[in-house]
């Protein structure tokens, strides 16, 4: 018989390949192939179905085994592939088979396997024909931008770094950031002479931030371009170390742009929006931030919330809304927050309305005030978000429903201005170490502050005052009477005997830096570990050992959880900090050192 | 100080790593026997301390200072009773910095 090839499907297999199953109900071309190598594998047989170019496996079904023995489907014969379905081979993912359902014989048996010229491939899969034409990155993106604005087209070829990889040294860079805040245009007048500058704060889209200054030319080139809310493509721009004293974002640089920087709108494309990164403080801690430059974010439960309230600005005498929000969380403390502003007229209703549910709010960057001990304030930048979704809200939400609602709590500003402060309750609030302390030298100048400390008595310098004559009955200092005794002016009488009371000066120590505290009577004979009467007595006593300056000795280098306030004394016409100790703990070594793991873990997730 | 054969902080868990090596960790007595006691480390794990002279009486905390013999064991040198009012989760943390991103710190 001669062969005819073209009663074999030309690439036949390939169109199998790539058609994957098909079964007699699809439209699809019927593909004829030549049986070749058939052989029984049990009560089926196998064989492989071959187009003249390529070979497949494939399986006939053993409802089919009549027909081969019958010799209907023939070895080297061709058959019509009408139902089958193309699997891999289990093992060899790389290679496919043909699990045929249904065929009909279309020749018998050739006299060869039909050959094409081509040197043909046998078991080895061959990809199947790619339908289009590949084209080249340029074509696409001609195709498809070509008449995008430049900056969707300098999107598909520039490359944007993210605000974290900036450092000074690299000079070529993108950035692709939301402007979060802008600034105003401020005018300066200094030895240079005149000029104006503003600054916006940017945001990519992993949530890093950066400061970008601007000056004179520079600034009055992009002051119109920068928009509050809108995406840019930023290069060209440099950068330096941030300075501290004026950091507002989370960022080791700021960067400031000049006139040959670039700055184009990204109109029309979409920038995800981070999540608002947050980093809460609990309610108990917020002591050490009143007063301070820092902005500070919290989470809470909202308590209470109060009617729109006008209040008149000082600056301008212009009458502006305010709403306070009382949040409480874990720490079984409160704080009211002042909604300024849109935040107290949109927000502040919203929250007005869903005051029964008694939502977890969480709010960034604010200002930490002192009003009745601690005030949180919403500043411009402020940004509320109501039931966030993290773990904090949800533990937040179960705590409150659970136990949180029927606790009474304290507000934790009542700490901080009662001066009958107990000692061991507030060993825990307010933790600061000593260069806190040295750092702010106008700490506590309208009112008092309050802290908790752990630290090392460092010196006691034995020749200064330590105590006071006291009166027995009221502690006020007594003088000394004409003839004998002590006159109280207090209580309008004398006594012959005093007691002494302790007012002494002691230095202290930590990992952090050293300060002086003064320390009345109580406190100071926890530290001391007598009286002033019975320091007294070793004091006068002679002999080989001077036990006063011995149980000095070993009151230094002790180490103590202190209570402590701080502010402002009139000294000679001048304001001088002062640090009294208000009480005196022992250390528990093992709550202490939870503290210091907490502050690990705080310290590595801030960085 | 003596610094020359320092000993590696170790929970149960991070024992394995210093097989051969000196250790120093402290467990929760369960029992004692002639010879070893066996503890429970400060992360629930089973260890069993050899050696020739644990204190007498035990209190409920000890800390042992050997040379790590298998991933449950340890050969000690060094036995000191540390009480019976420990925290041990702290010192579980404190061998998890110890090991992880400190490990400089330490040795």
């Amino acid at each position: 018989m001669e062969m005819e090839n073209s009663a074999v499907t030309q690439d036949g297999i390939a169109t199998v390949l790539s058609n994957g199953s098909v079964d007699s109900s699809s439209v699809r071309p019927q593909i004829v192939v030549q049986v070749v190598d058939l052989k029984a594998v049990g009560n089926r047989y196998t064989f492989s179905a071959n187009d003249g170019k390529t070979k497949i496996k494939a399986m006939l079904p053993a409802s089919l085994t009549s027909d081969i023995i019958s010799g209907k489907i023939q070895s080297l014969g061709l058959i019509r592939l009408l139902d089958y379905t193309v699997n891999d081979i289990p093992g060899k993912s790389e290679e496919k088979y043909m699990l045929i359902t249904k065929c009909e014989a279309v020749a018998s048996a050739l006299d060869s396997e039909i050959k094409s010229d081509f040197k043909a491939s046998t078991g080895i899969v061959l990809k199947p024909k790619q339908e289009f034409l590949a084209k080249s990155a340029s074509q696409i993106i001609n195709e498809q931008r070509g008449n995008a604005a430049p900056a969707a087209r300098m999107a598909m070829t520039r490359r944007v770094h993210p605000l974290v990889s900036l450092n000074p040294y690299q000079g070529s860079w993108t950035i692709k950031v939301r402007v979060t805040n802008k600034g105003v245009m401020r005018t300066y007048n200094n030895a240079r002479g005149e000029g104006c500058v503003f600054n916006v704060e940017l945001t990519d889209e992993e949530g890093t931030q950066i400061q970008a200054t601007m000056f004179n030319a520079a600034a009055k080139k992009f002051y119109d371009r920068f928009e509050q809310g809108k995406v840019y493509y930023i290069s060209r721009g440099s950068l330096k170390l941030a300075n501290k004293q004026f950091k507002t974002v989370q960022n080791d640089y700021e960067m400031t742009l000049n006139e040959n920087s670039e700055v184009e709108e990204a109109s029309n494309e979409e920038m995800f929006t981070p999540e608002i990164k947050f980093n809460f403080v609990p309610i108990d801690e917020l002591g050490t931030y009143v007063n301070q430059k820092d902005l500070i974010d919290v989470i809470g439960v909202v308590q209470s919330v109060s009617p729109t309230m006008s209040i008149r600005r000082k600056n301008d005498n212009e009458m502006i809304p305010k709403r306070d929000i009382t949040l409480a969380d874990e720490t079984k403390k409160t704080v009211v927050v002042s909604l300024w502003n849109d935040l107290a007229t949109g927000i502040g209703q919203e929250l007005l309305d869903m005051a029964d549910n008694h939502p977890v709010i969480a709010i960034k960057s604010l200002k930490v005030g002192d009003f009745q001990g601690v005030s949180l304030s919403t500043i411009s930048r402020s940004s509320v978000v109501i039931n966030p979704d993290s773990p904090e809200a949800t533990k937040l939400k179960s705590w409150y429903d659970s136990e949180g609602k029927e606790t009474s709590m304290s507000t934790i500003g009542s700490g901080m201005s009662s001066s009958a402060n107990n000692g061991s309750r507030s060993m825990y609030s307010d933790r600061v170490s000593l260069s806190h302390i040295n750092s702010n030298p106008s700490l506590g100048e309208e009112k008092p502050v309050f802290f908790s400390t752990r630290a090392y008595i460092s010196f006691i310098k034995p020749d200064q005052t330590m105590w006071y004559r006291a009166c027995k009955t009221c502690n006020k200092k007594v003088t000394e009477a004409m003839d004998s005794g002590y006159w109280c002016e207090g209580c309008q009488k004398k006594d012959q005997e005093c007691s002494l009371r302790y007012i002494m000066a002691v230095k202290v120590s930590d990992s952090m830096g050293e300060t002086w505290f003064s320390a009345f009577n109580d406190e100071a004979e926890k530290i001391i570990g007598c009286t002033a009467d019975e320091l007294n007595i070793l004091k006068s006593e002679e002999g080989e050992v001077n036990e006063f300056q011995t149980k000095l000795k070993e009151a230094t280098w002790s180490s103590h959880l202190f209570r402590i306030s701080v502010s402002q004394q009139e000294y000679n016409g001048e304001k001088r900090q002062r640090t009294t100790v208000r009480g005196v703990s022992p250390i528990d070594f093992a709550a202490e050192t939870r503290l210091l793991l907490q502050d690990i873990s705080k310290n590595k997730t801030s960085q | 100080m003596d610094t020359s054969s320092p000993s590696a902080f170790v929970n149960g868990a991070l024992l394995r790593r210093y097989i051969g090596q000196k250790v120093r960790t402290v467990i929760q007595v369960i029992g004692s026997d002639t010879g070893s006691v066996v503890g429970k480390s400060t992360d629930d794990l089973q260890i069993v301390v050899r050696g020739s002279s644990p204190p007498n009486p035990l209190t409920t905390y000890l800390e042992v200072i050997g040379i790590a013999e298998s991933d449950n064991s340890i050969r000690a040198e060094t036995w000191t009773n540390f009480g019976n009012s420990f925290d041990p989760q702290n010192f579980n943390e404190l061998c998890k910095l110890a090991n992880g991103e400190f490990k400089h710190m330490f040795i």
